[in-house]
C-alpha cells in the first residue's frame, strides 16, 4: 500500500516555499538588475553558489549553524520558539536557500529585458518605484515570474542532500518523497521506491513541459 | 550657378519691387528683387553682394552688337567648349571673370562657335539672384 | 519663463565632452535642439527631466525651482512636471491605448482630459488596442497623447520623427503643432531635419560638442546667408544623375519631389543626404487652379 503522507509532504514543501521565494526574490532580483553598488558581483555570486555547492555542504553548514548548541540556534530556540532543524520551518528555510537562484535568476534577467525609457517614461508621469514595479514591471515579465515559480517549484520537489542533512527523515515533518524513495532503495522494496519515482518524475515532467509550451507560444494563459 | 562678387551701386524702388545695380569691375549688372532695403538689409550701397545666375539662363549672341531688350550684356571669348547630344556648356571669359553658358548643341553649331571667337553673354534682369 | 543652466562631463564616442548650456525657453513657444550626434542633445532633455544628473546647475521652470546644485535642491522625476516622448515611444506593452493614458493621471485628476486628447490626436478607433497592434505613427501619437495627461509644463520629444516615413512624419508634425497651440505648451523637440525645425520651431539652438554655438529664428540660422530668391525651400537630396552634359538632382521638399538642373562645378561639395536650400526667383514659377 502506498504511503500519500511524503509525496503530501513534497508538494506542501514546495508550494510555501515558492510562495515564500516570490516574495524575497521579487526585491533581491529587482536590486540585483538595477543596482550599481561594488557589493552586487559578491551578492549575485552568493545567490547563485546552490547551483554548484554539493547540496550537502550546505545542509551540513545550516545544520550546525541552527543547532541549539550553537549561538544562533540557541537564540532562534530562546526568543522565537523555532526549531530550525529536524524541522518542517526548518527544511523550508534551507529549501529557500537552495532554491533561491532557481527564482532569482529568471526574475533579474526579467527585469533586464524590460526597456529602460518604459521604466523613465513611468517616473516621468509622476509615479513612484513602487507603482511602477507592481503596474509596470511585473505585468511585462510574466513569463520570467512563471519560469521562475516553476523551476524554484520543481527544483524544491527534487531536493534530497540538503533535506537529509537539516531535516532527517521523520515521517509526517520531514520525510519528503525524494527521501522516501531513498529509504525504500534501502529496504530493497523497489515496487515502493518505483512508484513514487514514477509519480515524481510524471509530475516534474508536465511541470516543465507547461513552461516550456507557455513560454514558447504554443499556449497562452494571458489574456491579450 | 555663375557667382560673381560684387559691390552694390545703386537702388532703385517702386513698393515691393526694387532694381539693384552692382558693379563688377568695369561692368554693371541689373537685377529687379521683390525685396527693398526695409525687407532685406543687405540691401545698401556700397554693400558686397554676390551674383548669382543660373548657366542655362545665359544667352549667346554672336559678335558684340545686338539689339535685344536684355540690359545684362557682357562681351567675351570662348574659352571652352563641352559638347553633348542635346545640349553644350561654353565658358566665356569676360571682363568679370569666367561665366559659363548652357546652350543647346543645335545653337552651338547654328551659329558656328569656335574657341576663340567674340561672344556675348546676356542674361534677364529678373534671372539674377542676390546674396550675402 | 523656464530658466535652464547646466553642466556635466559626458562620455561621447570621440571622448570626453563638456555639456555647458546656458538658456531660457519662452512659454509657449516650441524649441528645437539641433545638432550631430553625441553633441549632448538627449543627454540636455535626461538633465532637463531629471533623469540624469548634472554636474552643476539651475533649472527654474516658472518661478519653480527643479535644480539648484548650489543649494542641492534636485527634484526627482516624479516631482518635475513634465512631459517626454522618447524615441522608441515607451508605450507600456501590458496597456491598451486607453489605459496607457489614464495610467499617467495623478490621483484626482479629472478624467475629462482623456477624452479630450484621445480626440485630438484621432485615437478613438484605436483605444482599446495594445501597443503591439499599432503602427509607429500610431505608437507616435499614444506617446504624445500620454505626454500631455498631466499637463505639463514643458513637453519634450526626442527625435519623435524619426523612425517614420516622410508622410507619416508630416502628418505628426501637424498633431505636434496642433497639441502645441492647443495647451499653449512650451516644447523642446530634438531633430536633424532641417525642413521640420523651419516648419515647426519659434527657436533653434545648434548644439556642438555640449555648447549652443548657434540660436534663434531657424531661418536666419540655417540660412547663413541671405539668397533674394523667394520662391526657396529647404530639402533632401535623393539622387544625383548625370544626363546629357548637365546633371538632374532630384531633392525630396517636404513630402513631394522636385528635380533640378545643376552643373558640375555646383555639385563638387553637395551629396546625396544632403539638406539644402532651393531657391528660384519669383520670377519663373507658374501655377494652375487645381480645384
Amino acid at each position: 500500500m502506498i504511503e500519500w503522507q511524503p509525496l503530501i509532504l513534497t508538494f506542501k514543501l514546495a508550494l510555501v516555499t515558492t510562495v515564500l521565494l516570490l516574495i524575497i526574490a521579487i526585491p533581491l532580483s529587482y536590486w540585483l538588475a538595477y543596482s550599481k553598488s561594488k557589493v552586487k558581483p559578491i551578492i549575485e555570486t552568493l545567490v547563485s553558489m546552490p547551483l554548484v555547492l554539493p547540496p550537502t555542504v550546505l545542509g551540513f553548514y545550516l545544520l550546525i549553524a541552527f543547532s541549539p548548541s550553537n549561538t544562533i540556534g540557541s537564540w532562534l530556540n530562546d526568543y522565537l520558539d523555532l526549531q530550525l532543524i529536524f524541522s518542517f520551518h526548518g527544511l523550508v528555510f534551507a529549501s529557500i536557500i537552495y532554491s533561491l537562484p532557481f527564482m532569482v535568476q529568471p526574475l533579474q534577467s526579467g527585469f533586464s529585458n524590460i526597456s529602460s525609457s518604459i521604466i523613465e517614461a513611468s517616473y516621468v508621469l509622476g509615479k513612484t518605484k513602487t507603482k511602477t514595479l507592481f503596474k509596470v514591471l511585473l505585468p511585462n515579465m510574466k513569463s520570467s515570474i512563471l519560469t521562475g515559480i516553476v523551476l524554484a517549484f520543481a527544483h524544491t520537489i527534487g531536493e534530497f542532500g540538503v533535506v537529509l542533512m537539516i531535516g532527517g527523515n521523520i515521517p509526517g515533518e520531514t520525510k519528503v518523497a525524494s527521501i522516501a524513495i531513498y529509504d525504500e532503495v534501502e529496504a530493497l522494496n523497489y515496487t515502493m521506491a518505483n512508484t513514487y519515482s514514477i509519480i515524481l518524475f510524471a509530475i516534474t515532467f508536465f511541470i516543465l513541459l507547461l513552461v516550456y509550451l507557455i513560454n514558447g507560444g504554443y499556449i497562452k494563459p494571458f489574456k491579450k | 550657378m555663375n557667382v560673381l562678387n560684387g559691390k552694390i551701386t545703386a537702388i532703385e524702388t517702386s513698393g515691393s519691387l526694387s532694381i539693384i545695380e552692382i558693379q563688377i569691375g568695369a561692368f554693371f549688372f541689373k537685377t529687379i528683387l521683390i525685396e527693398t532695403p526695409n525687407s532685406a538689409s543687405y540691401l545698401k550701397e556700397e554693400n558686397q553682394v554676390k551674383v548669382i545666375f543660373k548657366e542655362t539662363e545665359v544667352v549667346i549672341g554672336k559678335g558684340t552688337k545686338h539689339m535685344v531688350s536684355l540690359q545684362n550684356k557682357i562681351t567675351g571669348t570662348i574659352d571652352g567648349i563641352e559638347k553633348g547630344a542635346l545640349l553644350s556648356k561654353l565658358c566665356i571669359k569676360t571682363s568679370v571673370g569666367i561665366i559659363i553658358s548652357i546652350i543647346t548643341a543645335n545653337s552651338v553649331q547654328k551659329l558656328d562657335l569656335k574657341l576663340g571667337e567674340t561672344v556675348t553673354a546676356m542674361i534677364k534682369t529678373n534671372e539674377i539672384m542676390l546674396s550675402e | 519663463m523656464i530658466q535652464i543652466s547646466v553642466q556635466k562631463k559626458l562620455l561621447a564616442a570621440d571622448g570626453e565632452i563638456k555639456l555647458n548650456v546656458n538658456i531660457s525657453l519662452k512659454k509657449g513657444k516650441l524649441t528645437t535642439i539641433y545638432g550631430p550626434s553625441g553633441a549632448g542633445k538627449t543627454s540636455l532633455l535626461r538633465i532637463i527631466s531629471g533623469l540624469l544628473k548634472a554636474d552643476k546647475g539651475r533649472i527654474v521652470v516658472n518661478q519653480k525651482t527643479w535644480l539648484d546644485t548650489d543649494k542641492k535642491i534636485s527634484l526627482k522625476p516624479q516631482e518635475r512636471k513634465l512631459g517626454f516622448v522618447f524615441q522608441d515611444y515607451a508605450l507600456f506593452p501590458n496597456m491598451t491605448v486607453k489605459e496607457n493614458l489614464l495610467f499617467a493621471l495623478d490621483k484626482g485628476q479629472d478624467k475629462k482630459i482623456i477624452t479630450n486628447l484621445i480626440a485630438i490626436t484621432e485615437l478613438e478607433s484605436l483605444k482599446d488596442r495594445k501597443p503591439e497592434n499599432l503602427s509607429g505613427g500610431q505608437k507616435q501619437r499614444v506617446a504624445l497623447a500620454r505626454a500631455l495627461v498631466r499637463k505639463p509644463d514643458i513637453l519634450m520629444l526626442d527625435e519623435p520623427l524619426s523612425a517614420l516615413d516622410p508622410a507619416m512624419r508630416n502628418k505628426l508634425q501637424d498633431y505636434i503643432l496642433k497639441v502645441h497651440k492647443e495647451y499653449n505648451l512650451t516644447t523642446v523637440l530634438i531633430s536633424h531635419e532641417v525642413g521640420e525645425i523651419v516648419k515647426m520651431s519659434d527657436t533653434v539652438l545648434i548644439l556642438e560638442k555640449g555648447e549652443v554655438i548657434k540660436q534663434g529664428n531657424p531661418f536666419d540660422v540655417f540660412t547663413n546667408k541671405q539668397i533674394s530668391g523667394k520662391f526657396q525651400f529647404t530639402g533632401e537630396i535623393i539622387n544625383i544623375k548625370k544626363e546629357d552634359i548637365i546633371y538632374v538632382v532630384t531633392i525630396l521638399i517636404g513630402s513631394s519631389f522636385v528635380k533640378v538642373v545643376a552643373e558640375e562645378n555646383e555639385l563638387k561639395d553637395i551629396n546625396i543626404g544632403d539638406t539644402v536650400i532651393v531657391a528660384s526667383k519669383a520670377f519663373n514659377p507658374i501655377f494652375q487652379k487645381v480645384k
